[in-house]
């Protein structure tokens, strides 16, 4: 954008790698990077760092995904692989997260389902991916093994650590080379201590993407553009415990009331909108990767990011 | 009976012999680690005898790699041993107990070798460590007995059966050599670092039973080379082996490395977490209030024998909260008894610092200040609730447990709510913090070249960085240079860290580049000088604990300085509590600064402006709380005669009054240089 740097800043982020191709132990077709900035996000010619990416979320069981994202894509939506093939070639994002929302039905135990999925979306796409298991302590430390194992030596990034129960997760990531994604409830201090914490189980502070959690737009949002806000300068005034990329997906952006109830050809119209300003402001206020769940977001959110950006990203390797 | 010295001896020269004569190639398979504990230890992959021999001899003859060398030409000469022997374990099985290890699903690593005297001993030890969440190996005589005690062994049941003789008990090795190289960043051939892995994450322990042959006694005693300590339930003579009974070997193991099974939940009705920390309870909130000046409150934690402490016990002394009218103040003494046996007496005032932060957790729960001037107050939503008085016992004594597992072994909280008590023990307490503070007295800060910064208060004051010298403790009184540097031996990443002094830039304020640095990192940028010995340029922040005030009175030219204690208006026309809402928060305010009572004595005390000649006016209640102590400092700078000139609300209720009783008494501060 040309605005040069107003602060003479001494921190900066840790770069986070996310994908490894073939020749490092994985199969993804490239790798990204992220984070690496010096500044405030998108000041200095060209901005410092590396630009924002985009990641387009999957589910592998779409009853528990909002409405909005699965009409949009139709049958797909019910063999996990066919949808990241699609997420690859229609939508083209940086990224693929995946989110087992399978284990969040009640009594879950199909374990090896699991293994099964997060193979066939490793085998459908080359892109590098972000994979988001369990939300239950009770079958965490199994549910992370599994993906772990799955996935190993292709460098994911897994969520989602929280301050109660990361202790799976970072498990997993060391023991086959995985990032971790720590979630804190839109809270610096949470925020801070959840990574002292993983820093004090042996998890390397480069692989690690601060979730600050992210409310949708009119739901809480500016609480979360604050403390993102926070975290960055934090991290810029050389507190290295928060020098981490920030990563924010707006779950419920296609459950408020307004996506909800809204007909027909404003349907998606509305979905798309909610999505993108939530999302685009969050990389305003330092956020490294944004993920969607509607597929049209994807583009409308990567050309505005490249924009202001001031044309060229340096987000692929 | 075996006598390990000789055993351990013969062993050795035995292992070397078999070695030297050993012939051929071998290889485990399914692993990126060769032979581990040899490929850890030198960086040298074994494939060969001649290889194996040299390997011996790099790492200095080590008992540990003859082992190894032998058990794995054995496997590879002969094949494996039939299930449910495991023998070498591959990387991919290994991995996922590393993975439980970190996951915090198993807490430890037991090796029972040998043959114990009968199946139900075994048996029983074997249920014993399942309980405790222990992943268990086992060598030697010990499977056969668990089998006919109908004891199921394998991974899924964390009993691992590695092999029938106890020289198997290598394998325990090589696991934990490979899950420092996978998990610890231990690099292959860096002894050094594998060792200190070894001593310091892996939490092992070998229990050995009857029945081990010279050889296998060597190469079991050689692990006490890696911290791990060996417990002999059977004859063996010797002091290297600490000795047990069967019944007590899993608990003196889990003790002797301090492995502790952790309380995870709080039985309270309130929530308790950081996330409540900064959150404060406004009068209309409130219930019930402790302390603060309205009532007489204190808190105390002690160290005391095993014996005298039970873990988990909370006893309220006292009125309880439904003996309470709502709206009053009640007297309140907390006095934590611990036992530990890491934990020191200097540690003492350390944690009792802690109970700030514990106390805030609570969602309904919330205090400030320390010692006998704590203030605490409950809410009402949290009565509501059913939350009593004896919960903020039982609070206290989980979370000691939780954040200290390593220092502490038990807990025990005393809650006194009945006048007289509070009052005889509080003048108890009060003995324990003189003696602390006198532990301090005699340090100059041209002693040391690190001073300790706290920044327990940025839940409250997010800039807020305390600089704790010798003759500067922290603001609150609580924490002297001497808990800093505990506070920061107890935990490394805690709020009290060394400060650099660094390069001197003024001596008489007291600023030094490294301090400056620290600082300013420190406040997030926020302050980028700091004198630790002038109130008029650069001081300190100040959060919101400060025991005192310090206010400079331009009309006098000097500083009055007002306590936390005295509720009336000063000299400056405003009241402790009207000042504090002033300066508090984290932001720095010339010729303002929040101090402990200890800085006043301290010849560091206004330095830059001239020194304790400066001192104006104090509270009656003040000057009499430190009337000797002042006294002896005034004495031996042969100014005795100046504590009756200090000012008090007696002498001197406004400005004009200190003034005119300042004149008359003849200060010194009259005459000194202007302070603008």
């Amino acid at each position: 954008m040309g605005i040069s740097t107003l602060s003479e800043w001494t921190g900066q982020i840790h770069e986070l790698v996310i994908g490894a191709g073939r020749g490092e132990g994985g199969t993804r077709s490239h790798s990204v990077r992220v984070g690496g900035e010096r500044d405030l996000p998108y000041i200095g010619t060209p901005p410092s760092g590396h630009m924002p990416l985009v990641a387009y979320e999957i589910a592998d069981d779409p009853a528990l995904w909002p409405a909005a994202a699965t009409r949009a894509v139709g049958d797909i939506a019910d063999d996990t692989g066919a949808w990241a093939a699609y997420a690859e070639k229609e939508c083209r994002p940086d990224l693929v997260r995946l989110s087992l929302t399978s284990t969040r039905r009640r009594g879950f135990s199909e374990l090896s389902g699991i293994q099964q999925t997060v193979e066939a979306v490793l085998q459908a796409t080359g892109l590098p991916l972000i994979i988001e298991g369990s939300n239950d302590p009770g079958i965490d430390s199994e549910v992370f093994l599994k993906i772990g194992e799955a996935a190993e030596g292709e460098r994911v990034l897994l969520g989602i650590a929280e301050a109660g129960r990361y202790r799976s997760v970072a498990a997993a990531a060391m023991a086959y080379g995985h990032a971790v994604i720590a979630q804190s409830p839109i809270d610096i201090n949470l925020a801070k201590q959840l990574n002292i914490l993983l820093r004090e189980i042996g998890l390397p502070p480069d692989r690690i993407a601060i979730d600050p959690y992210t409310g949708a737009l009119g739901y809480g949002f500016e609480y979360s553009y604050s403390v993102m806000e926070r975290i960055r300068t934090a991290a810029l005034k050389g507190d290295t415990d928060l020098a981490m990329p920030m990563i924010c997906s707006a779950p419920d952006s296609l459950t408020v009331k307004e996506v909800r109830e809204a007909e027909g050809a404003d349907a998606d119209r509305i979905a798309v909108a909610w999505e993108y300003h939530t999302l685009l402001p969050a990389t305003f206020a330092g956020a490294a990767i944004v993920s969607v769940r509607h597929p049209a977001t994807v583009p409308l959110l990567k050309r505005a990011i490249a924009s202001f950006w001031g044309g060229t990203g340096s987000g692929g390797a | 009976m075996k006598n390990i010295k000789s055993a351990v001896n013969a062993g050795n020269e035995s292992l070397k012999t078999r070695l030297e004569g050993m012939g051929g190639s071998f290889s485990y398979d399914e692993t990126a680690y060769h032979l581990p504990v040899t490929f850890a230890l030198t960086g040298n992959a074994v494939n060969t005898a001649d290889e194996a021999q040299k390997a011996f001899a790099a790492a200095g003859q080590n008992p540990l790699v003859a082992a190894e060398c032998l058990v794995a030409q054995q496997a590879a000469a002969t094949g494996k041993e039939p299930a449910p022997y495991t023998g070498f374990i591959p990387d991919a099985v290994l991995r996922t107990l590393g993975y439980s290890l970190v996951d915090g699903s198993i807490l430890g690593l037991m090796l029972v070798a040998g043959t114990p005297p009968n199946p139900d001993t075994a048996a029983g030890l074997c249920r014993e460590l399942q309980e405790k969440y222990m992943l268990t190996f086992l060598s030697g005589d010990i499977i056969r007995s668990l089998g006919s005690a109908g004891v199921k062994v394998g991974a899924e049941y964390r009993l691992v059966p590695l092999g029938s003789r106890p020289l198997s008990a290598i394998h325990f090795i090589d696991i934990l050599a490979r899950v420092a190289m996978m998990f610890g960043g231990v690099t292959p051939g860096d002894a050094g670092r594998l060792l200190a892995y070894a001593k310091e994450r892996a939490k092992a322990v070998v229990i050995v039973f009857p029945g081990l042959d010279d050889e296998e006694i060597a190469v079991i005693d050689s692990f006490r080379l890696l911290g791990i300590p060996v417990l002999a339930a059977g004859d063996y003579q010797g002091d290297e082996w600490t000795r047990v009974q069967p019944g007590d070997a899993v608990r003196t193991g889990m003790e002797l490395r301090g492995i502790k099974v952790t309380v995870t939940a709080i039985p309270i009705p309130m929530a308790c977490s950081p996330a409540f920390e900064g959150k404060s309870i406004r009068k209309e909130e409130m219930f019930v209030e402790f302390g603060g000046g309205r009532s007489p409150a204190f808190e105390l934690l002690r160290v005391r024998p095993a014996a005298e402490v039970e873990d988990g016990r909370v006893r309220v002394i006292g009125p309880e909260i439904d003996g309470i009218s709502e709206g009053s103040a009640v007297p309140l003494g907390i006095i934590i008894e611990v036992a530990g046996t890491q934990m020191k007496k200097e540690y003492e005032p350390v944690l009792e610092r802690r109970i700030h932060n514990f106390v805030n957790y609570g969602e309904g729960s919330w205090h400030v200040a320390q010692r006998d001037l704590i203030w605490i107050r409950l809410s009402r939503e949290a009565v509501a609730k059913g939350v009593k008085i004896r919960d903020l016992g039982t609070l206290l004594a989980a979370k000691f447990r939780m954040d200290f597992p390593d220092l502490l072994d038990a807990v025990q909280v005393t809650l006194v709510t009945d006048e007289a008590t509070v009052r005889a023990k509080r003048e108890k307490a009060e003995a324990v913090y003189r003696e602390r503070d006198d532990r301090i007295r005699g340090m100059r800060d041209t002693d040391v070249d690190l001073f300790y910064s706290c920044t327990l208060c940025q839940t409250f004051a997010p800039n807020h960085v305390c600089i704790i010298t010798p003759e500067r403790p922290a603001l609150c009184g609580a924490i002297s240079w001497l808990d800093g540097k505990i506070a920061y031996e107890i935990a490394p990443s805690g709020a009290n860290q060394p400060v650099e002094k660094g390069k001197i830039i003024d001596m008489d304020r007291g600023e030094f580049e490294g301090v400056n640095r620290f600082v300013k990192k420190a406040s997030h940028g926020e302050i980028d000088r700091c004198s630790l010995y002038s109130i008029m340029e650069y001081p300190m922040t100040c959060c919101g604990c400060f025991e005192c005030i310090a206010v400079m009175l331009p009309e006098v030219n000097g500083f009055m300085v007002v306590n936390r204690e005295y509720k009336g208006e000063t000299p400056s026309g405003m009241s402790f509590s009207t000042l504090a809402g002033t300066i508090g928060g984290g932001a720095q305010t010339p010729g303002f600064a929040g101090i402990s009572k200890g800085y006043i004595l301290s010849d560091r005390f206004l330095q830059a402006e001239g020194g304790i000649e400066r001192l104006v006016w104090m509270p009656a209640i003040l000057k009499e709380e430190l009337k000797e102590r002042l006294l002896a400092v005034l004495k031996a700078k042969q100014r005795a005669s100046l504590f009756d000139k200090i000012g008090d609300e007696t002498t001197a209720e406004t400005i004009e009054d200190l003034a005119t009783f300042l004149a008359a008494a003849d200060h010194p501060a009259l005459a000194m240089k202007p302070l603008f």
